[in-house]
């Protein structure tokens, strides 16, 4: 786990910022020069990791649900089926 | 025409002649036998304007009290509820009639029914047409008598009523229960979340854009991907399924048949392997298949389900070209024409955008990521499925699901993320718009967080956080507690790391 990255901030933020028409605000920045004696602190709760922290919750709903439908569905793993079963729910109960 | 009656009581044997105060006895001893009823028919001559026949006047109230007995007999072993009915039917007909007439005005159909019902017995016994007229008009007339006798009449009737109301109700009814039916049918169908949800979400953002895609998608990508062309035609869906339970069940299976016997996709598999089986397994298995054929159907139909949403099916198909061209490395160019034609379509700047796509296409390689075009116009990547896939499979597997994540499943799941983040992108920009900003903002993320119940007072973003980000984050997190953690703000390590 941990050489992976962090999370992919750069294309959440293309993302959103492609769907909304918004440009995404870095708090990074702002924080990065309020305190700039501390080194590692320098990155704020990005809206990008809120955002890929949304997503987790996201995903966590998903494959909970698409768990549960695979179980009852008498699949061995999740597949196709289970998860778009699910998405319209999950993404439903992810509507701001 | 009570008071009346009573006075005749009293002096019974002049006044019998003289119709009208007998006949309103007359009608009260009717009400429990036909030949009653007979006596009672004598006023409802006037009825003969509801345009049924009536008995004449000339016959006796006796001898149309016998004619009528005799043809409520005869009814009564022909028809023989509605006949009761009738012999019975003054009190009983009086809500009926009401309900009868307000059918006849709002559903012709019912007509037929009722005369259906009424008229055979009558033409049957059309010879005597004192007699069958008298059947009919009974009923009517009921209704006006209802007013004089409404005391009386409940009483006796009631014995029989209940059954052979329940008749008359049922097939009067039968039409407004099938059109209530449709009609709850239809409230149901609309009464559902889906309308609600659907109106705001699902078509209006989704829809449009990748709508759009879906045809170019359709002419171009239709031979790259065969896995969407089998979840919508339904025909190559088995294959894919099989592909699946093969890639998955066969490095089951292959290795330890035995262990795995328990399942029974397992013992169908043995069974076509094997042909010793005994023919009652044979048959066994033969219905044992049946549901692995089922399985492979069972997406199409599922897919064509959903497809309430439109969208899926084409999404499928973006997210499949993108799923393939990060993970087979193909062409990148087939891959940058789609786009193309769709940002013709938005931005009427082609050119720059094929070369940007084209420059960073060459700079990340092939393998790193597919471009679409949102709704706005902006190309926007989709999350490198590897990190989709270990989320993926990390939530899996915590929600306790075995196995892997098939390729498939993870080409859904791709495609659901990418639906999140045009969702996501279109509440925050609601937000954002809403406070007048044109920049996401922090508070625009909580307070979507928020409405989507994530974020409550027992759950902070910044726990939310400690438990889902990565262990690296957390622990600066804890370098730096200092930083407010009430504004989520948390310490990370480098930033470009943090960048992909």
């Amino acid at each position: 786990m941990a050489p992976q990255k962090l999370y992919p901030r750069a294309t959440v933020k293309k993302i959103v910022k492609a769907h909304s028409n918004c440009n995404v605000s870095k708090n990074a920045d702002v924080m990065v020069s309020i305190p700039p004696t501390r080194r590692p602190i320098a990155c704020s709760f990005t809206d990008a990791a809120q955002m890929f922290l949304d997503y987790m919750l996201f995903m966590q709903t998903l494959m909970k649900e698409a768990a549960i439908e695979a179980k009852q569905g008498g699949e061995r793993s999740i597949t196709a089926r289970s998860v778009k079963k699910v998405t319209a729910d999950s993404l439903a109960k992810f509507r701001g | 025409m009570v008071r009346e009656s009573r006075r005749p009581d009293a002096t019974p044997t002049r006044r019998p002649s003289s119709a009208e105060p007998l006949a309103s006895i007359g009608r009260r001893s009717i009400l429990r036998t036909p030949g009653s009823q007979a006596r009672g028919l004598t006023r409802p001559q006037g009825f003969s304007a509801s345009g049924r026949k009536i008995a004449p006047p000339t016959a006796t109230p006796h001898a149309r009290a016998a004619f009528r007995t005799i043809d409520s007999r005869r009814a009564a072993i022909l028809t023989p509820h509605r006949a009761r009915r009738k012999s019975v039917r003054e009190v009983r007909d009086s809500p009926r009639d009401f309900l009868l007439s307000l059918g006849r005005v709002l559903a012709r159909n019912t007509e037929v029914i009722t005369t259906s019902s009424s008229s055979p017995g009558d033409q049957e016994k059309g010879a005597s047409s004192d007699a069958t007229s008298s059947d009919a008009p009974l009923g009517e007339l009921g209704d006006d008598y209802n007013d004089d006798d409404d005391e009386e009449l409940p009483k006796r009737p009631r014995l029989s009523l209940p059954i052979d109301e329940e008749d008359d109700d049922d097939s009067d009814d039968l039409q407004p229960h099938r059109s209530v039916l449709i009609d709850d049918d239809n409230f149901t169908m609309q009464s559902i979340e889906m309308p609600r949800r659907a109106t705001s979400e699902q078509p209006g953002g989704r829809f449009s854009m990748e709508s759009g895609r879906m045809s170019d998608y359709f002419n171009t990508n239709d031979i790259l991907h065969s896995e969407d062309l089998g979840i919508d035609s339904g025909f190559f869906p088995p294959t894919a399924v099989l592909h699946d339970g093969n890639i998955t069940m066969g490095l089951d299976e292959l290795p330890s048949p035995e262990r795995l016997d328990s399942d029974t996709g397992r013992h169908d598999l043995e069974s076509d392997f094997g042909l010793e089986i005994p023919v009652g397994d044979l048959n066994e298995s033969t219905f044992m298949l049946a549901p692995q054929v089922e399985e492979s159907p069972g997406r199409s139909p599922i897919a064509d389900a959903e497809p309430a949403y439109d969208d899926y099916a084409p999404l499928v198909d973006q997210r499949s070209d993108d799923f393939d061209d990060q993970d087979l490395l193909e062409g990148v160019p087939g891959f940058e024409e789609e786009p193309e034609g769709t940002t013709n379509m938005a931005l009427a700047e082609p050119t720059e955008i094929e070369l940007v796509a084209s420059k960073r296409a060459e700079a990340r390689g092939p393998a790193k990521k597919s471009i679409k075009v949102s709704k706005y116009g902006h190309e926007y990547p989709s999350l490198p499925p590897a990190v989709v896939k270990r989320l993926a499979q990390g939530f899996a597997k915590a929600s306790g699901a075995k196995g892997k994540i098939t390729p498939d499943a993870l080409k859904t799941i791709m495609q659901a993320s990418d639906w999140f983040f045009e969702q996501l992108g279109e509440d925050l920009q609601a937000y954002a718009h809403h406070a007048g900003r044109k920049t996401i903002d922090e508070s625009d993320v909580l307070t979507l967080m928020k409405r989507q119940r994530q974020v409550n007072p027992n759950t902070t973003p910044f726990a939310l956080a400690q438990r889902h980000l990565p262990r690296e984050l957390l622990q600066e997190l804890r370098m730096t507690p200092l930083v407010a953690p009430k504004r989520r703000r948390k310490a990370k390590g480098g930033e470009d790391e943090d960048v992909t």
